[in-house]
């Protein structure tokens, strides 16, 4: 079979593309007049503006059917986690080393001093606080209040470094939002902390408040748009008693009935692990 | 072999244990052939198949992604000597990539053997025969069979089955071109020359051709010991050149490369500009790179053009490069052989003259009547003559053929007589053996007739009839009456104006012309006993009863007439090149339609204006008969002037070398040439085509060889089947390659969107391979059995320089205007799936950093919940997923509106192609399978995903289906507009 040879030098190439470029003699730029490129860019012009209309309308309609206060569908139930931190090192008689971290905390509490929460109302009831109606002002909902002092050693107001010095350290532990989550089953949700792997050996620890529950009244969640003020219960929790330049792995656990936290892909599940060593 | 030539045939007989006339027996040949292996070269060294494998994993697109798989390594190794949180994703990565690249590389490697293979059981299929002299019988053998010893027989277009010493020639002459280069054939004789076996004349070599004559030999070399076998130098044949087809491929892979390498390395440059880490910037270019290649489109690609050639063989194309399927749909002139292909290749009895009148016989290929008037009684004495003045003889123990496939021992013209009247009369031999045969004089060229005397099947009268046939002439110039209705007539001077009239008529419309006459013998003088010498000729040879005419012709095949017009409305030339009579030749092309009706020739206009041939206007002559003795003295400016201003060209009497000049001439106007031979002389001129057609049947084996593909029936109608397929693959490619690339673009859209927006990954990259590796791959395939869109033969041939496979409508319809639809289509499902899930749109602009964060584990959606990084990137791959499933659902789409290019759908025929059902479903499964079979694999990014979000893109997928509508609509109302030029591809 004969077949086409087209090699071309490449001078013959690069004339080619200068030809294609712009063509002098029938006074085509890049393959078209330039006359034509304006039609074509024209075009294509209203042909996005419409494409960016159809996809505005979609996104429109879109906002329009979703629920402003909670999810539509939620497949996936965001879950249970507790504090920050993986591996926590730091060294008790050089404060450089432990600042950052009372820092971190203390700012973490700005959210929960009293003044942050005065929009907030005085819960009492140990059971949950679910409301039918919108019964706060501008159609929200209600939410308690959680003010620092609660976590009495580990607020930051009696001790301003949280025991980081003496080698009692607070941690904190947090529930994730989840949008009319009832944790529990009707018994506060705990939490606790023990070695990792050694369930049985006694870890030394103060919970603040006390048993480290979350009080159930600060469940369920409404969402952002109900309760603008809401803000997640907290546990501290308090080491008293480690040994030091020795690394231990803690595991701190919410119990509660609806809570798992033998997700092998999701290691703040319901959990968190992390280490922790305090040197001399 | 050094001394063979010098012996005697004797004494070669003694060496051999062979003899001449009875060869070997069965038994010794089969000892022999045990000893010394099959005669049969051991194939060349080919390319070692590692090599060949390596080559098929660096081809196309490949390079791209090994260049992806390392930059994933790269990022992994670096990733992991910083001890990041999760490096092995991008080891992953960059193991799939290479996988993928040697996956497709091991399919391309096996589709190559199997077309390998494909060419090794085409040559079983034309095996090599050889006419061998075995058990005192002449057999015919395999050539791999033929042993030492072996005496074979040669004729011209042979291929010489072995070394043989000849010892017996006729006018032999052999073509050792592919073994001394000598380009002029060789004459050969038995007798001994030359000291040199190579020079001697009596030796002809294994692998060169017998030209022509017959000649007989001993073989004396087989295999590998021959001297070609020894020299091992069998001229491999041409190397393999790009084909139309490959050139287009390669084209479409550059431009395609070029997209990916330019958008990659500028939105590298971008990322690293908006202060993403380079590590980062390498990982969005690998995914950009894959989402831009279209990994399954060669695989695709190759399967179409085998399925074409397995649908072509069917009929009766038989392709002997895959690529070469295209070719012959780009074909503009077709020049045909008239012998065989053009015609049925058997004389036939076409017209008969009798009681002054003409009448046509039928000369379709499976006639078992004829439908003329034969209640005549002339056409009783007729056919007598015909039946009795005839020497071809069916071989006998056919009786349960069909009359016109039975094989005759005889000339051409009389095998056609024979069969004519057995259709008619029924048992021809059962009538001459009623009507014994008591003399007879065959027929020579200065008689220039046939005669025979028979005693009646009558045994009430003892005349001996005599009959006689032959040059019509000739017969009546023997002749004093004319049977007229059954009666005997003086032959006036009126009746034989009339013979004249009805000969001359015959004989311009190419017929072959045979008059009959007969006498009975008066009994008194020619008594039953009568001694009848042909040589002295005692018995009366003049004062004959003429009877009538038969004319004869090797009419066309039925199907031709239909496929030349097909040619004719698809722009297709077709040239007839014969080396028979110009009348005969011009007969049949009228008859064929290669010259119409209405157009006339410039000899023709002459006739008709009645002026001389020169003062006629040539322009105004569309059809033209050539005769080779013309065109020998025709300069080449001439040659292409008639090719030029003549839409209807007959070339007659042309020798081989003639024809190469033919084609030469047609390629230079920039024609694609598709040439028809059969013989071994017309092996150059198959060669120089863009595409040679050999001949199955009638083909030698040297013209099999040169061609590219090979007609298992002889039959040009195949041809134009071919040409039809080969468009029609063309343009199915094209619908191919435009389904697979406009995904491209929705999947390359959420990386751009995903660096410049910072938004949660929509669609990863391994993902992405599921689409373009799996849901893709079967309905790509699909639209190579789409049919074809009503024009297909009513077009142009394609111009191989301007009409591309992938020209810049396709591409840019399928990338800026489906694919934008697709994307947008496939963010608007995006986009649901998070906002349900509780992040809405406004949330994710500009979320990256925190998103992908290990350290964040309470990142807040649109509600005020708070997620952690592993609920994060669950939600990512339910992205991953809905994203996925709108491509499918809107490839669907897509695949509906590539199913025709011009024509409305509902044209088409919605389920007229079932196999793309077959493609719609398999997407819809395969896509099921992985979200909800492996949607808990987590490696494979995959989640069962809520079924309404499989609807989100169907309000798109419609839009894409409409759009398209309305283009093919406004493409086929305004032809030439605007519109035209720019949407249609």
């Amino acid at each position: 079979m004969a077949t086409l040879n087209e090699k071309k030098t490449c001078s013959e190439r690069m004339e080619n593309f200068r030809r294609f470029v712009w063509n002098p003699e029938t006074r085509l730029f890049m393959g078209r007049t330039l006359i034509n490129w304006v039609w074509i860019s024209l075009y294509y012009l209203a042909f996005y503006v419409v494409m960016s209309g159809l996809f505005a309308l979609s996104i429109y309609c879109l906002m329009q059917t979703v629920n402003p206060y909670e999810p539509d569908c939620v497949t996936l139930r965001p879950d249970v986690y507790g504090d920050r931190g993986l591996r926590i090192y730091y060294n008790a008689s050089d404060n450089k080393t432990w600042e950052g971290l009372v820092t971190t905390l203390r700012t973490f509490l700005t959210a929960y001093t009293p003044a942050a929460q005065h929009l907030n109302i005085n819960c009492t009831s140990d059971t949950y606080f679910i409301q039918d109606t919108f019964d706060g002002p501008n159609k929200t909902k209600l939410s308690c209040k959680f003010t620092s002092d609660m976590l009495q050693n580990c607020s930051g107001i009696t001790d301003p470094t949280f025991g980081f010095p003496e080698g009692k350290p607070c941690f904190i532990i947090k529930m994730n939002r989840i949008i009319k989550f009832l944790p529990g089953n009707g018994t506060a949700p705990r939490v606790d902390c023990t070695y990792v792997g050694d369930e049985s050996r006694p870890l030394e620890v103060d919970y603040y408040p006390v048993n480290g529950t979350f009080n159930l009244h600060y469940f369920p969640y409404y969402g952002k748009k109900a309760q603008p003020s809401y803000s997640n219960p907290l546990v501290a929790v308090k080491f008293l008693n480690l040994t030091r330049n020795v690394e231990f792995k803690i595991v701190c656990k919410i119990i509660a009935a609806g809570i798992t936290f033998d997700n092998v892909h999701d290691p703040y599940e319901g959990k968190v692990e992390f280490k922790l060593k305090i040197e001399d | 072999i050094q001394e063979d030539h010098k012996l005697s045939a004797s004494e070669l007989e003694e060496k051999y244990g062979t003899s001449t006339n009875k060869g070997l027996s069965s038994a010794r040949a089969a000892e022999i052939l045990a000893r010394d292996g099959p005669n049969s070269l051991t194939p060349p060294k080919a390319t070692p198949e590692i090599v060949k494998f390596l080559k098929q994993m660096v081809g196309g697109f490949s390079i791209l992604l090994w260049i992806g798989a390392a930059f994933s390594w790269i990022s992994f190794g670096i990733q992991f000597a910083q001890g990041a949180e999760s490096p092995f994703d991008n080891l992953y990565l960059g193991v799939v990539l290479a996988l993928v690249v040697i996956l497709t590389g091991i399919f391309a490697y096996y589709q190559e053997a199997k077309s390998t293979n494909i060419m090794a059981s085409f040559s079983k299929m034309i095996p090599q025969q050889a006419l061998v002299i075995r058990d005192a019988e002449k057999k015919e053998l395999p050539a791999e069979e033929l042993v030492v010893g072996d005496i074979v027989e040669i004729k011209g277009g042979d291929r010489i089955p072995a070394d043989i010493r000849l010892i017996f020639t006729q006018g032999c002459k052999v073509d050792n071109s592919s073994l001394t280069g000598e380009s002029e054939p060789q004459s050969r004789s038995c007798d001994f020359t030359h000291e040199n076996p190579l020079e001697t004349k009596n030796i002809a070599f294994y692998s060169t051709t017998c030209v022509e004559g017959t000649a007989t030999g001993i073989v004396i070399n087989t295999g590998d010991r021959t001297v070609i076998g020894r020299i091992a130098s069998l001229a491999s044949g041409v190397g393999n050149e790009k084909t139309p087809i490959a050139i287009e491929i390669e084209h479409f892979v550059y431009l395609v490369a070029g997209v990916a390498i330019s958008i990659g390395v500028l939105f590298f440059i971008i990322s690293v500009s908006m202060r993403y880490k380079i590590l980062d910037s390498i990982i969005f270019l690998i995914g950009i790179i894959v989402a831009n290649v279209p990994e399954g489109l060669l695989a695709t690609v190759t399967v179409s053009l085998s399925l074409t050639a397995k649908r072509m063989a069917k009929k009766n194309c038989l392709v002997k490069n895959l690529e070469a399927v295209e070719t012959l749909g780009s074909t503009s002139v077709i020049c045909s052989d008239k012998t065989g292909t053009l015609t049925q290749n058997r004389m036939t009895v076409a017209h008969l003259w009798f009681d002054n009148q003409i009448y046509s016989a039928d000369t379709s290929e499976d006639q078992t009547t004829q439908p003329f008037d034969q209640t005549s009684s002339t056409w009783t004495a007729l056919s007598k003559i015909v039946t009795l003045c005839n020497r071809a003889e069916f071989r006998p123990g056919q009786e349960n053929l069909p009359i016109m496939k039975r094989i005759v021992v005889g000339d051409a013209s009389e095998t056609a007589l024979l069969k004519f009247t057995e259709v008619i009369l029924g048992d021809v031999m059962s009538i001459r053996a009623r009507n014994k045969k008591v003399a007879e004089i065959p027929f020579n060229s200065t008689n220039k007739f046939q005669l025979s005397i028979h005693e009646t099947d009558d045994p009430n009268d003892k005349r001996f009839l005599l009959v006689m046939k032959g040059a019509p002439e000739r017969i009546l110039e023997r002749c004093s009456t004319i049977m007229i209705n059954g009666k005997e007539e003086p032959l006036d001077s009126e009746k034989a104006e009339a013979f004249q009239t009805a000969y001359m008529e015959l004989g311009g419309m190419g017929e072959r012309v045979l008059g009959f006459c007969h006498l009975y013998l008066p009994e008194n003088e020619f008594p039953d006993t009568y001694p009848f010498d042909t040589d002295s000729m005692n018995f009366p040879t003049s004062n004959l009863c003429f009877v009538g005419l038969l004319s004869m012709i090797d009419p066309p095949r039925s199907t031709v007439p239909d496929a030349v017009s097909k040619c004719r409305s698809a722009g297709i030339k077709v040239i007839m090149v014969t080396g028979d009579h110009p009348i005969t030749a011009k007969a049949i092309a009228k008859s064929v339609g290669i010259i119409s009706a209405t157009s006339e020739t410039v000899e023709d206009i002459a006739k008709r204006l009645n002026i001389p041939v020169e003062q006629v206007n040539r322009r105004e002559a569309t059809a033209a008969v050539v005769n080779g003795m013309e065109l020998k003295d025709m300069s080449l400016q001439q040659l292409d002037e008639i090719l030029c201003n003549h839409s209807e060209i007959v070339f007659a009497r042309t020798s081989p070398q003639q024809k190469l000049i033919i084609v030469e001439g047609c390629q230079r106007q920039g024609a694609v040439v598709a040439v028809t031979g059969d013989g071994v002389n017309d092996s150059p001129a198959l060669k120089k085509a863009d595409i040679g057609i050999a001949m199955g049947i009638a083909g030698s084996d040297a013209a099999k060889n040169a061609a590219d593909m090979v007609l298992l029936d002889d039959n040009f109608a195949s041809i134009v089947t071919g040409v039809e397929e080969g468009r029609l693959i063309f343009d199915n490619l094209k619908k191919t390659i435009a389904y697979t690339l406009t995904k491209n673009i929705a999947e390359l859209c959420p990386f751009l969107i995903y660096i410049i927006a910072s938004i949660p990954l929509p669609i990863g990259t391994i993902t992405i391979l599921f689409i373009d590796l799996g849901t893709d791959i079967i309905p790509s395939v699909a639209l190579a059995y789409e049919k074809a869109e009503s024009d297909i033969m009513n077009r142009r041939p394609r111009n191989k320089r301007r009409d591309r496979l992938v020209n810049e409508q396709l591409a840019v319809y399928s990338y800026l205007q489906i694919g934008i639809m697709q994307s947008v289509g496939a963010f608007v499902t995006y986009f649901t799936v998070y906002a349900e899930q509780g992040f809405l749109p406004s949330t994710l602009l500009g979320v990256r950093v925190n998103w992908e964060s290990n350290a964040i584990n309470d990142f807040e959606d649109s509600y005020g919940q708070e997620w952690t990084k592993y609920q994060r990137m669950y939600l990512q791959w339910t992205g991953y997923t809905a994203f996925f499933v709108s491509i499918t659902i809107q490839q669907v789409a897509d695949l509906i509106i590539r199913k025709t290019r011009r024509n409305s759908i509902f044209q088409q025929g919605l389920f007229r192609n079932k196999v793309i059902w077959v493609g719609i479903f398999s997407q819809i499964a395969i896509a099921s399978i992985l979200t909800y079979g492996l949607g808990h694999v987590t490696a494979l990014n995959f989640t069962p995903l809520r079924f309404q979000y499989w609807f989100v893109a169907v309000p798109f997928a419609i839009l894409i289906w409409v759009y398209d509508e309305v283009r093919k609509l406004l493409i086929r109302r305004y032809p030439g507009s605007w519109w035209d030029k720019n949407m249609y591809y």
